[in-house]
């Protein structure tokens, strides 16, 4: 089967100079857990996760620490989600983008969301244009 | 690729009832409940998309949604197999519709709107962004239904001016208010909603003479093709070199739910004119769909051997 009988037909994604706090409330409007970003084209250019949004935020000192219990309370998270809200997105994307384009085997999709562990994958025309993206439950919709 | 525009979509929620009871006195009887009953995503650009996606042409839906009722729509589309790209609203939720037919009045329905939600600036230019980046991909762009609350009655204007530009062709329906200022960028199909005014700028759209009057008016301003409903079973075609009087050999006792019969007719005319066929073609198409969408519980027909079966009931005549 093709990716495009698969993927989610969805192009919501944003820009590179949008704020970090338009990121989050656009996530979360959505229930989306990842965001493609493309330029003026409509082209692909990057993506950022929650989890990215969270490690930006995270105090510089986090990955160090064996547990989280030596932070003494969420005030230092969010203090520091604060301070990058008005940031654009572009300071914390991943520019090195994985994706698929429609007519790949939705194989090769299921290989990259599993073996890269991603939650969603996006999917480009050959002009490399958005067309949707392929979700973990897109695939295991379809094969059931 | 056609881009649909729908500013304010709604949850449309139909109950048929044997008879509505409207009770004046607390004494009286007045719960009534319905016989059946649907929830689908609805709106005139949605109807439009959905009827397409059932003729088999991809197509892009664009608009506002928010909340719950958002949720709804957009997952409603997607299980059409459409394409969507819709800026989320932090005010509310996308409103709901709600439509009731009375057993034997259906031709009559009874419509309640919720006025939608207020877009915030911020959501406007996300949108405004997205707009300018589907014209790049966009042959015909179709603008339809009203607006949200606060929304400039300009916008419908500015959207048609881009698509335009871009070199997109631009359908449009919609209330007179807001149709009225975006004739200027001269927009190729027009059909204004008549439902609550029978009026366009200052023309009144009651009679035949009226519509034809006002047609031609309008087509004089370059825009290409005017389609006016007259009564429930015919439509006033205007375009620059002819005016058509289409019309349905039914009775409107069949009709079951005339909500998105209107959708479906333009839909049909821009899916055949899309499609490279004659104005004459895509009329009687057109008018096809929208009789069996009206004879339907659904509220678009998706049948395409039951839409070029049922054109040979429809009269098209050249006045």
């Amino acid at each position: 089967m093709k990716v495009s009988e698969i993927m989610t037909r969805d192009l919501t994604s944003v820009e590179k100079d949008i704020p970090v706090k338009e990121l989050i409330f656009i996530l979360d409007s959505a229930k989306m857990s990842d965001m493609p970003i493309v330029d003026e084209e409509g082209k692909l250019i990057a993506f950022i996760s929650t989890k990215d949004v969270i490690k930006a935020a995270l105090p510089g000192y986090f990955e160090m620490l064996h547990s989280a219990s030596f932070i003494p309370d969420m005030n230092q998270f969010a203090n520091k989600l604060g301070q990058i809200a008005d940031e654009p997105v572009e300071k914390h994307m991943h520019s090195d983008v994985i994706c698929v384009e429609v007519d790949d085997d939705d194989l090769q999709a299921a290989d990259l969301i599993i073996r890269k562990n991603l939650k969603s994958l996006p999917v480009v025309d050959v002009e490399r244009r958005l067309v949707g993206v392929v979700r973990r439950i897109d695939l295991l919709h379809h094969l059931l | 690729m056609i881009v649909t525009v729908t500013p304010n979509p709604s949850v449309d929620v139909t109950y048929w009832v044997d008879r509505l009871k409207i009770g004046k006195e607390t004494q009286e009887e007045y719960l009534t409940r319905a016989t059946d009953g649907d929830i689908s995503a609805g709106g005139k650009g949605i109807n439009i998309s959905i009827f397409l996606a059932r003729m088999g042409l991809e197509n892009i839906a664009m608009g506002f949604v928010g909340g719950y009722t958002g949720h709804v729509v957009v997952r409603a589309l997607r299980d059409e197999g459409i394409t969507t790209n819709f800026v989320w609203t932090g005010s509310g939720e996308t409103r709901t519709n709600l439509t009731v037919l009375e057993h034997g009045h259906e031709h009559v329905p009874i419509l309640i709107d919720g006025p939608g939600v207020a877009v915030a600036e911020s959501e406007m230019n996300r949108f405004m962004r997205r707009y300018r980046r589907m014209l790049k991909v966009a042959d015909w762009v179709v603008l339809a239904g009203s607006l949200p609350p606060q929304v400039n009655l300009a916008f419908y204007y500015e959207l048609a001016e881009l698509a335009k530009q871009a070199g997109a062709k631009v359908a449009i329906s919609a209330g007179a208010s807001c149709l009225t200022r975006c004739l200027p960028a001269a927009p190729n199909i027009v059909k204004p909603d008549v439902r609550e005014h029978l009026s366009f700028e200052w023309m009144k759209l009651r009679t035949r003479e009226e519509i034809i009057s006002a047609g031609k008016r309008i087509v004089r301003g370059g825009v290409e093709m005017m389609i006016v409903s007259h009564d429930v079973i015919g439509d006033i075609v205007i375009t620059p070199d002819s005016i058509w009087e289409i019309s349905a050999r039914v009775q409107t006792t069949q009709f079951r739910n005339l909500v998105g019969a209107d959708d479906a007719l333009l839909g049909g005319v821009i899916y055949q004119i899309y499609n490279g066929a004659g104005i004459e073609q895509a009329l009687r198409f057109g008018l096809a769909a929208g009789i069996l969408s009206a004879e339907s519980r659904e509220k678009v027909c998706g049948d395409m051997g039951q839409i070029e079966h049922e054109m040979a009931n429809v009269s098209l005549t050249r006045i």
